[in-house]
């Protein structure tokens, strides 16, 4: 189904939308205000796409760098060419310290990888320990947002979740009654966990050690609990050196909540002493990304959400309707380079008003690609005939003034005095749900004439 | 393994060189009071501030705020208070139920109320996370501006594992209503002496 179709599903629901809507622009304006608190704040965005810019050219070395520090510090690296890979590499960690009882912090990579259903079909129970992705979990869905997984379920239905799958008590949604249930539950879940697995927000090359950032805490409840940590990458997450941390850490809660920085920012050098850990670098797509000079920056992505909070779109269409890990304007950048047929409709669901550029950390030109993407699809994947015909009259409307001028004169007459049931019917899309604006009199073009007249 | 083909393809399809950014600090230079900026970001973010003229009545000041913890780990030579003695040997699950750990944080950063500590500080890694309670103590001289200052001051450090703290854990997954006491700690009180 294409993203406009997903999206009508998600819009039945009037209210939750406008609740949905409004949440995330309360979280783009906390980011606005701890953003320009900052001073220097477009230097660091400038520096960030800079470094990133300088990471992808470099990134074999770089890469070779971090493999090499890493190892100096005790630490197993391992390279995974697809999702496949990744999994079975995961799996075979585990197998080898016959771990049954997995805690999972929030990786966008391992979701991308579907590496839980590939976990659980060899009888080992992943329990995601972020809250909302536990959340999603237990409803078995996948997350409909990077940062705020749940954001599309209301509290009453984590309420009745809760009670299902954790015995809770009933409690209208009380967020902090649901809370401290979760966190009893999770407890119990990493004090008995053989391994952790997280993912990575950052990988230092000249260190070879590695950045995970948590509000919760979940993270590292895990990995210094269990024996085994796993750290999953995907390659793009490398910097160069340990001082540009300053940067990106600076950027990545502002622009994500508003937060000045996430409550923890654990950096992760060395494995304790009788622990293992691993870290498992990912291309899955990838170096292919890379490969395309349009759309290689959509791989300086810190996975903050901005564009998704700022996005017009996103908010009024929720993160399912894009049928993707990563949804949003990121990932309608992202999915198409993936599988371009399965995500063709994604570049179209964007105004292109360009909000997502510019509040994206890491300066990517989100925008463009998506028009880029747009050139790209309409000549490898075939458009509905009814679009492709009305952007041929469109155009040859445009490309005519006497016919533009007739047409806008008849609309405008149309618009007037035409009755409500007719102009507001199923063929006029662009009446759905809003009213078309009042026609008063004459044109631009007109109005103007006159006034020239009146001089 | 696909190390090999996963290198290749990328040398095969990345960009010519682009230079990695020298990085002008003066951009971000500000002439402020480092201790209120950092009690008010620690604020912003949850935590609890307590000022101390005199580290010799920490420890008073402490039994005053957490009246009922019985079972304390204290790591730093500043506070007496500890009941449970505790060593890298030890199973970091024997801690779950540890009332109040007492750290010496190393630094903290005023832009954002964080305080960096690190392995040698906590001895053993999962006790500022796992702890009901934690309280960090810091001296007012080791505020530093931002981030950047932060990273040079720590550079020449032995690398195992260290961690920013900013405030106590929370979350605001429920319908973005913030709740503090996710995982980690569920409060956070930092001395400044």
């Amino acid at each position: 189904m294409a993203h406009a179709d997903e999206a009508a599903i998600f819009n039945k629901d009037e209210e939750k939308v406008d609740w949905h809507d409004k949440a995330l622009w309360f979280v783009r304006q906390k980011r606005d205000k701890s953003a320009h608190k900052v001073k220097g704040w477009e230097e660091l965005r400038n520096y960030a796409s800079a470094i990133k810019a300088n990471v992808l050219s470099n990134l074999d070395t770089y890469l070779l760098q971090f493999e090499e520090n890493a190892q100096k510090n005790g630490v197993t690296v391992h390279w995974a060419a697809n999702a496949e890979e990744h999994n079975k590499i995961v799996h075979g960690i585990l197998q080898k310290h016959n771990a049954k009882k997995i805690v999972k912090s929030k990786s966008m990579l391992t979701e991308e990888c579907h590496l839980n259903p590939y976990l659980e079909k060899h009888d080992i129970e992943v329990i995601d320990t972020d809250l909302g992705e536990r959340i999603v979990q237990l409803a078995q869905e996948p997350p409909s947002h990077i940062v705020l997984p749940a954001i599309h379920k209301k509290k009453e239905e984590v309420d009745v979740l809760f009670q299902e799958h954790l015995g809770t008590k009933p409690c209208d949604g009380d967020p902090q009654y649901l809370t401290a249930e979760a966190r009893k539950h999770l407890r119990s879940k990493f004090l008995k966990a053989d391994a952790a697995i997280t993912g990575v927000n950052f990988a230092v090359a000249d260190t070879g050690g590695f950045v995970v950032c948590t509000n919760e805490g979940n993270a590292d409840m895990g990995a210094h609990l269990a024996k085994v940590h796993i750290a999953c990458m995907g390659m793009e997450k490398l910097i160069p050196q340990e001082k540009h941390l300053g940067i990106f850490l600076r950027l990545l809660a502002r622009s994500a909540t508003g937060q000045p920085i996430t409550t923890y920012s654990s950096y992760f050098n060395k494995p304790e002493p009788d622990k293992e850990m691993h870290i498992v670098i990912v291309d899955n797509g990838r170096t292919e990304q890379l490969s395309r000079e349009d759309f290689r920056a959509s791989l300086h992505c810190i996975r903050c959400g901005a564009c998704m909070n700022t996005c017009p779109i996103y908010r009024r269409s929720g993160g399912h309707s894009y049928k993707a890990t990563i949804p949003g304007p990121i990932g309608s950048i992202l999915s198409p380079g993936i599988d371009l047929k399965k995500h063709s409709s994604l570049p179209f669901a964007s105004t292109l008003c360009g909000s997502c550029s510019d509040v994206c950390p890491v300066k990517i030109n989100i925008h463009e690609q998506l028009y880029k993407w747009r050139q790209v699809i309409v000549k490898e994947v075939p458009q509905p005939i009814v679009k492709k015909n009305v952007l041929k009259m469109a155009g040859n409307v445009l490309a005519n003034s006497k016919i533009y001028g007739f047409v806008g004169k008849s609309s405008r007459f149309m618009l007037k005095h035409t009755p409500r049931f007719m102009v507001y019917s199923k063929l006029n899309a662009w009446g759905k749900a809003r009213d078309l604006p009042e026609v008063k009199g004459d044109n631009f073009d007109e109005w103007y004439k006159k006034r020239k007249k009146n001089e | 393994m696909s190390r090999e083909s996963i290198l290749n393809a990328v040398k095969k399809n990345k960009p010519d060189g682009l230079p990695l950014p020298e990085i002008n600090l003066d951009f971000f230079d500000e002439d402020i009071n480092l201790v209120e900026t950092f009690v008010e970001n620690l604020k912003f973010v949850g935590g609890r501030a307590v000022q101390l003229d005199n580290e010799a009545l920490l420890d008073e000041e402490i039994k005053k705020l957490y009246p009922n913890a019985s079972k304390i780990v204290s790591t730093t030579k500043l506070s007496q208070l500890g009941t449970i003695a505790i060593s890298k040997e030890i199973d970091p699950h024997t801690l779950e139920d540890i009332n109040l750990a007492i750290i010496k944080g190393e630094l903290a950063v005023a832009e954002n109320g964080a305080i960096w500590v690190t392995e040698n500080d906590f001895i053993v890694r999962a006790l500022p996370f796992i702890t009901n309670d934690l309280i960090l103590v810091i001296s007012k001289n080791d505020i530093y501006l931002h981030m950047h200052q932060v990273f040079e001051a720590i550079s020449k450090r032995d690398r195992t594992f260290g961690v920013f703290i900013s405030g106590p854990s929370k979350t605001a997954d429920i319908e973005q209503c913030l709740v503090v006491g996710a995982h980690g700690a569920i409060s956070l009180t930092v001395f400044i002496v």
